[in-house]
């Protein structure tokens, strides 16, 4: 289905969802960093950057309590988190390389175990995705396979059209629900040209040759040379739309606590770090390799897709300059 | 808007190489960290060489904001410590190298520093194809007292061209410290509850060089590991307090923040109590007691109480 909005009543439709109690989180200003957080109303909403986090957070949460415990006596209560409590959400304005990431960590957090508040939080939220107008040098989308406007992970998509307003296209029953629920502040499609898309420089990377050359160079001096600059943090994988590893602690008193989940990132020398005491990724390059092997080999044996979606926000934010897609673009030149 | 001439800069990467070149060539170290350029424009990334052949690789720029220090600490267990090596340093990384060797963490006799005559670098490298102004230039370069390092065992020629530019550090620290602890609690819970644990600032401090961080410690445990706002709060102040009459004030903490924590306004506030109570700051002299590391009758101890 595909209907025309105008931006007043896009901004209507936020505020009106707002209003009658609906959690909206779209990109917004938070002590000067944009981030996709609850909205208070359609006013806050920014348009023109990709948050410095990616949109993951909506499912899979930086930290989230899982359940918790307290000591009566001599016996432990435990009460589960319900998720049935998780409230719907509206995730509006979603860049395509963060909504084209939700299906690649739906892969995983429904494999073996069905992770219940991934896939709740998940069922319960309608996903707005909204073409990429622009780019900067650090922008690789194209290059891993994803289009400035691809529709991969959005229930609606809207695109911006130059004389204003917004060509919107539904992409699921949820979108389709949305949409005819507020029917009225939608028209029919007209014939305004969209905006520009966004054009990422970098060349396009063929995916099976990088796969090719990690199948079989685990053991390769170019690690060291590609990695020994990481210092170690865990900023790429904290700000990938795409990375899903967590770690879970348990926090509080012997009377009482929470377990939760955090999240982790493999480039962490604690990541691998064993009870005894040893650690097989003993170095920053083993722990780099790992990144790399995750994103472009090991998930697709897995599940046949690649774990990156081109989004740039590791290589504008990695304190030593580490450009993945310069590293993965080398490595498709490798014989 | 005040431009910053940087033309030196190109004759300072010609003399990078050569030096850079002759001292492995001829085996006065065995290595040298520095700069080499990265597939974006303008930018820069650390860079250790250990051939004469890839001395060409290297370079200064205004993106040269790294502080290199770190590559030489015993956290980075990747760079060979064997021999002599060669280091390229800007005169604010120069003052964390020395505080490296007043702690008894580097020798000078293992170091050959090339020191940089600088005019200042960017403050932020997510888009480093930025003219290097006084409002993108790096805040400490602004409170800078070496853009010419001494010391060295080579420095290029140049003379580093520093305007007199408004200090932003020490008027922000004004800003804060007029506020009631109230206002002020409420600025930093603010800027805490963005802390997503990445430890980018950690990881990129030459001061933190524990083995262990006492906040991967999970037994028992001793600062909460998730990202709220107890376990935040605490990794911040334990940071500042433990770098207080350490930091160099290289601010790599607070560039490196994806979350944008304006992290080095901990540090400098620490630095000025250090300057006030003992009179001690960071410099180019090898200072092998700190003030928080040694007892002296003559401190103050009117907070005892």
């Amino acid at each position: 289905m595909q209907k025309f909005i105008t931006e007043q009543n896009f901004n209507t439709l936020i505020d009106r969802l707002i209003g009658a109690g609906k959690r909206v989180v779209a990109p917004k200003l938070n002590a000067g960093t944009v981030l996709y957080e609850p909205l208070s109303g359609s006013g806050e909403m920014v348009l023109d950057q990709l948050p410095r986090r990616s949109g993951k957070e909506a499912f899979f949460p930086l930290c989230e309590d899982i359940v918790s415990y307290e000591k009566e006596g001599q016996k432990v209560k435990l009460t589960d988190i319900d998720p049935a409590l998780f409230p719907e959400t509206l995730l509006v304005a979603v860049r395509p390389c963060d909504t084209a990431a939700i299906p690649v960590l739906d892969a995983v957090f429904s494999w073996d175990y069905k992770d219940q508040f991934f896939l709740e939080r998940r069922n319960k939220t309608t996903i707005i995705g909204l073409a990429c107008t622009s780019s900067d040098d650090a922008c690789f989308c194209t290059a891993v396979g994803i289009s400035p406007d691809d529709r991969r992970g959005s229930d609606l998509f809207m695109t911006q059209l130059e004389g204003g307003g917004y060509l919107c296209e539904t992409h699921s029953e949820k979108g389709e629900a949305l949409l005819t629920a507020h029917a009225e502040l939608f028209t029919e499609p007209n014939s305004q040209k969209a905006k520009p898309l966004a054009k990422p420089e970098v060349e396009k990377v063929d995916l099976q040759k990088v796969k090719a050359w990690l199948d079989n160079n685990f053991e390769d001096p170019a690690w060291d040379s590609i990695a020994t600059r990481c210092v170690g943090c865990g900023a790429c994988a904290f700000v990938c739309p795409a990375c899903h590893c967590f770690d879970i602690v348990d926090e509080g008193t012997e009377k009482s606590g929470k377990r939760r989940k955090n999240w982790d990132a493999c480039g962490f020398w604690k990541f691998t770090h064993h009870a005894s005491g040893h650690n097989p990724r003993d170095g920053q390059p083993k722990r780099y390799r790992n990144r790399i092997m995750h994103k472009f080999k090991y998930y697709d044996d897995k599940f046949g897709q690649t774990l990156c979606t081109g989004c740039g926000r590791c290589i504008r934010l990695c304190p030593v300059g580490i450009d993945i897609a310069e590293i993965v673009g080398d490595i498709s030149r490798k014989n | 808007m005040t431009m910053i001439d940087t033309t030196s800069y190109t004759l300072i990467s010609e003399a990078i190489k050569t030096e850079a070149k002759r001292i492995l060539t001829d085996g006065t170290v065995t290595a040298v960290v520095g700069y080499a350029a990265a597939r974006r424009k303008g930018s820069v990334q650390p860079i250790v060489i250990t051939t004469p052949e890839d001395a060409d690789k290297l370079l200064f720029s205004k993106g040269a904001v790294n502080n290199l220090a770190v590559y030489l600490t015993k956290a980075k267990k990747e760079i060979p410590k064997t021999g002599r090596i060669g280091i390229v340093v800007k005169g604010c990384d120069l003052k964390a190298l020395v505080g490296l060797m007043g702690e008894s963490q580097l020798k000078r006799e293992n170091l050959y520093l090339i020191g940089i005559p600088c005019s200042g670098v960017l403050g932020s490298i997510i888009q480093p194809d930025t003219e290097l102004t006084e409002d993108t230039i790096a805040p400490k370069c602004l409170e800078c007292d070496v853009h010419m390092p001494t010391g060295c065992d080579f420095i290029p020629q140049g003379a580093p061209i520093t305007p007199e530019l408004e200090k932003k550090y020490a008027a922000e620290i004004a800003r804060l410290e007029a506020l009631t602890p109230a206002e002020r609690w409420s600025y930093w819970k603010e800027q805490f509850s963005k802390c997503i644990k990445c430890y980018a600032c950690r990881q990129v401090c030459p001061f933190c060089f524990c083995e262990q961080c006492l906040c991967d410690r999970n037994k028992p445990q001793m600062v909460e590991s998730t990202p709220r706002p107890a376990g935040n709060f605490a990794w911040h102040v334990i940071r500042a307090m433990h770098l207080a009459g350490r930091c160099a004030g290289c601010a790599e903490c607070e560039r490196v923040c994806p979350m944008d924590i304006p992290l080095n306004l901990l540090n400098r506030k620490m630095a000025k109590e250090l300057k006030e109570l003992y009179d001690h700051e960071a410099g180019l002299e090898i200072n092998e007691k700190g003030p928080l590391s040694m007892f002296n009758e003559k401190d103050d101890q009117s907070f005892i109480k």
